[in-house]
């Protein structure tokens, strides 16, 4: 066969032949380098019509089963993401131990339940960009004139006893900062004593800053992110299309400032 | 080319034999001298012993997945400086015996020779089937707690060797793990007679290699689930039907789960009611059939306080609740050998609610309410409230 094949390779052939063969070629070259990738097709990355959302619904503001309907940001934005990409979306309500057994074996599609991003399961599955952060923040009165709350000799800071703030506050005592901890019981203290100019700052996560301020409309403070806890949209690694559409319904839910809006719906 | 490397090849053709020689011995001193995994890897240390006020405090650690010996070593270290003299430790089978008869001891050594150097007991939680002893008659996929009724021999002759090697070290030996579950048992429908029959032949086994050893049953998960529910039975009905298929005298002492949920320690217990004193209602079980002269060990317990999840409490409530639940078996609970929360730390944080579980992150770094445990084990005498009380405007 090899024979027979360079035989004919070899053979003189009428100009014409050889002519086409050369432009054969040249075209799938061309072809093959300006090729464009293709769209992914929602049809083929969710063959089932619809988007599962596999969400455990006991985080409130996030999800939450209010007496068999599951309500929440989460849910508000996995319907906006299914809107955007025209599809219909069904949710799963699955414990945390089990979520994500759920989306590696394709019982759900799609993972959006203030998942933060786990590097240590980045070989199975892949995130999204992160649609919140719900890290610690250092909350200041909006009209605090020092620029960094490290430059206050002795700083006032208000903090939910035994939460993460207070072994964020110790790392820093630990490091040799100079802090005078004002521990309540609750972290809308904490924020009570910022407020009335009790503290010079709080730290607080971003969440229940974010659900204070909507409390008390009157008041706002400036803040900053002391650590970080970025929750996104988890997909199965090889559900490359899904990824790339799920993805590019976030960054379009961004532009168009529909993001913003659940945010500022539920926080 | 070829005139210059004629004479290499000779002199190699010539030497072959004792260039092989020199190879083979140069081979074999790298092989000894490189350096090779020991238990030496990591030093023991002195023998060290647990003091505490709180000889109940006790804590669920998480070493089997635990790599680095180091980590082993430092878990248990924070576990005696907390003042807890006890661990409850998962030994699991699969890890131990992963061909049928050939025993793998070196992870569980490990763990067991720090836990000793630190003086701290140790009651070993034993489960997970290894794939040999997991096959069924219809070769479908089983999970790793699918125990067929022909592997319980196996099973036992584990829970026998195991007790055998560590005779010296363990105070107890917990027989599987929420059997009451049916994803403890395998996503089979549960069978507290079945569970039973797996509890005789273990005890009988763990007796023979030493009598000594405790053997504790249970340690059922409390929950609320129906007769017939898919997902398991409630831990009441469960032990009742235990005793009912005769396993009274295949046991030492219960071992309970009993976390507190939303409620604080004080909160009564009652049939549909998950809170820490639901430990009450399967002491009274034990009572009811005759066994109340058995002791009971709490292996599993706390509370969570992410701020999110919907079954957390206040970190300032968990805290308090977590010793309140201390001196509440101290006052009323007899019967109560060991307090065990769970958990002191987990290999690798989970990035959610469980974490919150825990009293050091994975990054050895002490929460909280681990200094608050270590003053109370330390007997310090705490303030009322270690909080502010709310601020007031003026």
């Amino acid at each position: 066969m090899a024979a027979a094949a360079a035989r004919w390779l070899t053979r003189p052939k009428p100009p014409g032949l050889a002519l086409a063969f050369i432009v054969a070629v040249a075209f799938i070259f061309t072809a093959l380098l300006f090729r464009r990738e293709r769209a992914p097709d929602p049809g083929r990355a969710f063959p089932l019509g619809e988007i599962v959302v596999g969400v455990d619904a006991s985080f409130p503001p996030f999800a939450l089963d209010d007496g068999g309907i599951i309500r929440g940001l989460d849910i508000d934005l996995a319907s906006a993401i299914a809107a955007e990409l025209n599809m219909p979306v069904r949710f799963s309500n699955i414990g945390f131990y089990a979520l994500h057994d759920a989306l590696i074996s394709g019982a759900v599609d799609l993972l959006i339940s203030a998942l933060r991003v786990d590097p240590a399961r980045m070989d199975e599955l892949r995130y999204t960009a992160s649609y919140f952060d719900n890290g610690l923040v250092i909350a200041r009165a909006a009209d605090a004139t020092q620029a960094d709350i490290g430059s206050l000799t002795k700083a006032r800071i208000a903090y939910e006893y035994a939460s993460r703030a207070d072994a964020e506050i110790r790392v820093w005592e630990e490091s040799g900062r100079s802090i005078q901890r004002l521990p309540y019981e609750l972290p809308e203290y904490a924020l009570d004593a910022l407020r009335l100019g009790l503290a010079d700052a709080a730290i607080v996560d971003a969440t229940t800053l974010r659900l204070y301020q909507s409390d008390h409309g009157d008041w706002t403070a400036r803040y900053e992110y002391v650590t970080q806890d970025l929750y996104a949209i988890a997909i199965r690694i090889d559900r490359v299309d899904a990824a790339k559409l799920v993805g590019g319904a976030l960054d379009a839910l961004k532009e168009k400032g529909e993001l913003a809006r659940i945010i500022d719906k539920w926080l | 080319m070829k005139a210059r490397t004629a004479p290499l090849f000779r002199l190699l053709r010539r030497r072959r034999g004792r260039a092989g020689a020199f190879v083979l011995l140069l081979t074999v001193a790298s092989v000894l001298a490189w350096p090779r995994p020991t238990s030496e890897l990591v030093p023991l240390g002195e023998q060290q012993t647990v003091e505490t006020a709180q000889p109940r405090l006790c804590v669920h650690t998480l070493l089997e997945n635990e790599v680095e010996e180091a980590k082993i070593k430092r878990s248990l270290q924070l576990t005696r400086e907390l003042g807890a003299s006890t661990i409850v430790q998962f030994f699991p089978w699969a890890y131990a015996e992963p061909q049928r008869g050939a025993y793998s001891w070196f992870h569980a050594d490990r763990i067991i020779r720090h836990a000793r150097r630190q003086g701290i007991g140790v009651i070993a939680r034993l489960g997970l089937v290894p794939e040999w002893a997991r096959a069924n008659s219809s070769g479908a996929p089983t999970t790793l707690n699918h125990l067929p009724e022909a592997s319980f021999d196996a099973f036992a002759r584990y829970a026998g060797a195991f007790a055998e090697r560590y005779r010296d070290a363990i105070e107890a030996l917990i027989i599987w793990n929420e059997p009451n579950l049916s994803f403890e048992w395998g996503y089979r429908p549960v069978d507290p007679a079945a569970y039973t029959r797996l509890l005789r032949a273990s005890y009988r086994s763990v007796k023979a290699a030493n009598p000594d050893t405790l053997v504790l049953a249970g340690a059922l998960a409390p929950t609320l689930e129906p007769a017939g529910s898919a997902a398991g039975m409630n831990e009441i009905d469960y032990l009742s039907a235990m005793y009912q298929a005769g396993a009274s005298d295949y046991f030492d002492g219960l071992a309970i789960h009993s976390y507190g949920f939303r409620e604080p320690p004080e909160a009564d217990p009652a049939p549909g009611r998950l809170n820490f004193r639901r430990a009450e209602l399967l002491r009274q079980v034990m009572v009811n059939y005759g066994d109340g002269a058995k002791p009971a060990f709490v292996t599993e317990f706390g509370w969570n306080d992410h701020p999110r999840w919907a079954g957390a409490v206040r970190p300032s409530q968990r805290s308090a609740y977590t010793i309140q639940s201390f001196d509440l078996a101290e006052a009323n609970w007899a019967w109560m050998e060991k307090l065990c929360i769970w958990a002191l730390r987990y290999p690798a944080d989970l990035l959610s609610y469980p974490d919150n579980f825990t009293l050091i992150s994975a990054d050895f770094s002490k929460k909280p309410i681990y200094y608050a445990l270590q003053d109370y084990a330390r007997g310090w005498k705490r303030s009322e409230n270690p909080w502010l009380p709310p601020p007031r405007a003026g």
